[in-house]
């Protein structure tokens, strides 16, 4: 009796460290990227009209929260010109990204890039911090550091994505098969390390550059534009444009804008 | 030098203990990574980084990966001396149900870690991570029990008491108050893994109120919470001036009842302030382990005083103290 539960013991320890001891190497894999969208409605209409504009920033803006990246020695060393975080980077009076895209799309089928979209992790901070992509473009995560991170998408509409990316120059590549504005980013290994996407199932979407500029190509037609901020929200307007016109719509934010969104 | 009579194998005892101690370290590093969110540092398991876990170099435990990995191997060390527990028991220990209970501690521990594994590779689901901290809670229990029934004080007999005949038997008590407990452990793990611990942002009151606006689940999972740990409270105290008035005498009864009464006095403050500082790391982890070192308490107290308490004494009564 007791032989046999000895061999009982040394099966279930032997299955144990097997199960524990799995893998031996880091191997770089491909995940599976999300669905395609059926196709449906007319061919996209040719966006000839230009919207342009700056998002401005009233007032002082709001220091961004210091970072402590003492619990990587690597990040501690190659970071020292990121002090704080980066939510509110504000430059000749203009607010940069912000995620600037229009509510009702014309009904179409809007073809997907195959262009990747690409973020990268670089010296423990992600480039770019904010962007935005198409549903299933595939979007390719690099990690640039001599350090490991985990890229951790907490999508609500897509499924979550998560993946280690222990070796320098490694690269992944996935797909988000959902419309999801703002789909947050996060390094679990790195608390500091945060990025934005706005995925759309259209092309008319931008994201604020320097000065808080942007410039969004779209059909004619009267649009709803969002200007979208991860610390100060939501703000909309209305725009009219035609074929091949230009029009200017200007946001501002300012310190006490509510995050409602 | 202290002699041992044959059987009492003290050594397994001893060995039993230690595991036990080693699980509330167990419990404290587990409760660090959810406290320092570093629950999705590895998105691997059982590997790590796509190393094998053991020898994952020690110069990539950056960031959350240091609480993260370090917690899978103390959790693999516990589970190592849970074979060793289990090996040893089975061959040397003469009480059937002892030996089973020292295999239902390796199952245990084998499912805690699966389940470990699994919230990770599920992305920290409530309900998984909620399981994984009550089936820790369990584990505790376990290797507690196994500690005390190995024990040579457990095996010689324990001394009996009669009963002071109370309207509530003191094993029933202590058994309700153990019973609780786990039970706040389980609100407290739901209210944790749903992300609910500043649901309610203010202490001792709830939104500036004795009963709070009920507008979502997690301030009801949260006020739960907190009035569990009121019936808890009152339930310890219970159990204390029960003790102290009836059984003062008994040491091995009278030791853990006190113990739990400082015990809860202390997690009471690491629950406001979990609060007051808005979650920081050393009082909210402090809050888990402290938990489960009032379950264990109480758990060994009840276990104790059905070992001790009878209503109707035997022929053979030795009424030692």
């Amino acid at each position: 009796m007791h032989k046999r539960m000895l061999f009982v013991f040394s099966s279930i320890l032997v299955l144990v460290l097997a199960v524990s001891c799995g893998g031996g190497e880091p191997k770089n894999e491909l995940p599976p990227g999300g669905a395609a969208p059926s196709a449906g409605g007319p061919a996209a209409p040719a966006a000839t009209a230009t919207v342009s504009g700056k998002i401005a920033f009233e007032g002082t803006p709001p220091p961004n929260e210091k970072v402590q990246m003492s619990s990587d020695p690597y990040c501690n060393v190659h970071a020292k010109d990121y002090p704080t975080l980066e939510t509110v980077k504000v430059s000749d009076g203009g607010l940069e990204n912000v995620i600037v895209y229009i509510n009702n799309v014309p009904n179409a089928t809007y073809p997907t890039p195959t262009e990747p979209v690409e973020i990268d992790q670089e010296n423990c901070h992600y480039r770019p911090h904010v962007f935005t992509m198409q549903t299933n473009q595939p979007l390719k995560i690099k990690n640039s550091d001599m350090t490991l991170h985990n890229i951790h998408a907490w999508a609500e509409k897509n499924p979550q994505y998560n993946v280690g990316q222990p070796v320098k120059d490694m690269v992944n590549e996935t797909k988000f098969a959902n419309e999801e504005v703002p789909l947050p980013v996060r390094c679990d290994v790195h608390k500091w390390m945060g990025a934005f996407i706005g995925v759309f199932h259209h092309p008319y979407h931008t994201v604020s550059k320097g000065g808080g500029a942007y410039e969004l190509k779209l059909p004619a037609g009267k649009y709803e534009v969002v200007a979208w901020h991860e610390k100060f929200g939501k703000q909309t307007q209305m725009v009219d444009v035609m074929d091949n016109g230009k029009a200017e719509l200007n946001f501002t934010f300012k310190p006490d804008s509510k995050p409602t969104d | 030098m202290t002699v041992h009579e044959e059987g009492e194998n003290v050594g397994l005892h001893r060995f039993a203990l230690f595991t036990a101690c080693c699980t509330v370290f167990l419990i404290f590093v587990g409760g660090l990574v959810t406290s320092t969110e570093s629950g999705l540092s590895v998105p691997d398991w059982p590997t790590t980084y796509g190393w094998n876990m053991f020898t994952f170099p020690l110069s990539k435990w950056v960031g959350g990966i240091f609480y993260e990995h370090g917690h899978r191997l103390v959790a693999s060390f516990v589970g190592f001396l849970t074979v060793i527990l289990a090996i040893w028991t089975w061959l040397k220990e003469k009480r059937r149900w002892v030996r089973w209970l020292g295999v239902g501690a390796l199952a245990t521990v084998i499912f805690q870690g699966v389940l470990g594994g699994l919230t990770v590779l599920f992305l920290l689901p409530a309900p998984i991570s909620t399981l994984h901290a009550c089936l820790a809670q369990t584990f505790f229990c376990l290797t507690i029990s196994m500690a005390l029934f190995t024990s040579p004080g457990w095996k010689r007999g324990l001394p009996l008491i009669k009963s002071q005949a109370e309207s509530i038997p003191l094993q029933t008590l202590c058994a309700t108050t153990t019973a609780a407990i786990y039970l706040q452990l389980i609100l407290g793990a739901l209210m944790r893994h749903t992300n609910a611990g500043l649901a309610i942002p203010d202490f001792p009151l709830a939104f500036g109120r004795i009963i709070p606006p009920f507008t979502s689940d997690k301030v009801v999972i949260h006020f739960a919470h907190r009035m569990g740990a009121l019936i808890v409270a009152g339930m310890i105290v219970w159990t204390f001036s029960r003790i102290a008035r009836f059984y003062s005498d008994y040491r091995l009864l009278y030791r853990p009842a006190l113990t739990m009464v400082v015990l809860v006095g202390l997690q009471l403050t690491l629950g406001a302030l979990t609060v007051w500082t808005a979650k920081a790391v050393t009082p909210t982890t402090a809050h888990v382990a402290t938990g489960a070192l009032v379950l264990g308490t109480s758990l060994l107290l009840t276990l104790r005083a059905y070992g001790m308490v009878v209503v109707k004494m035997p022929a053979n009564f030795r009424g030692a103290l």
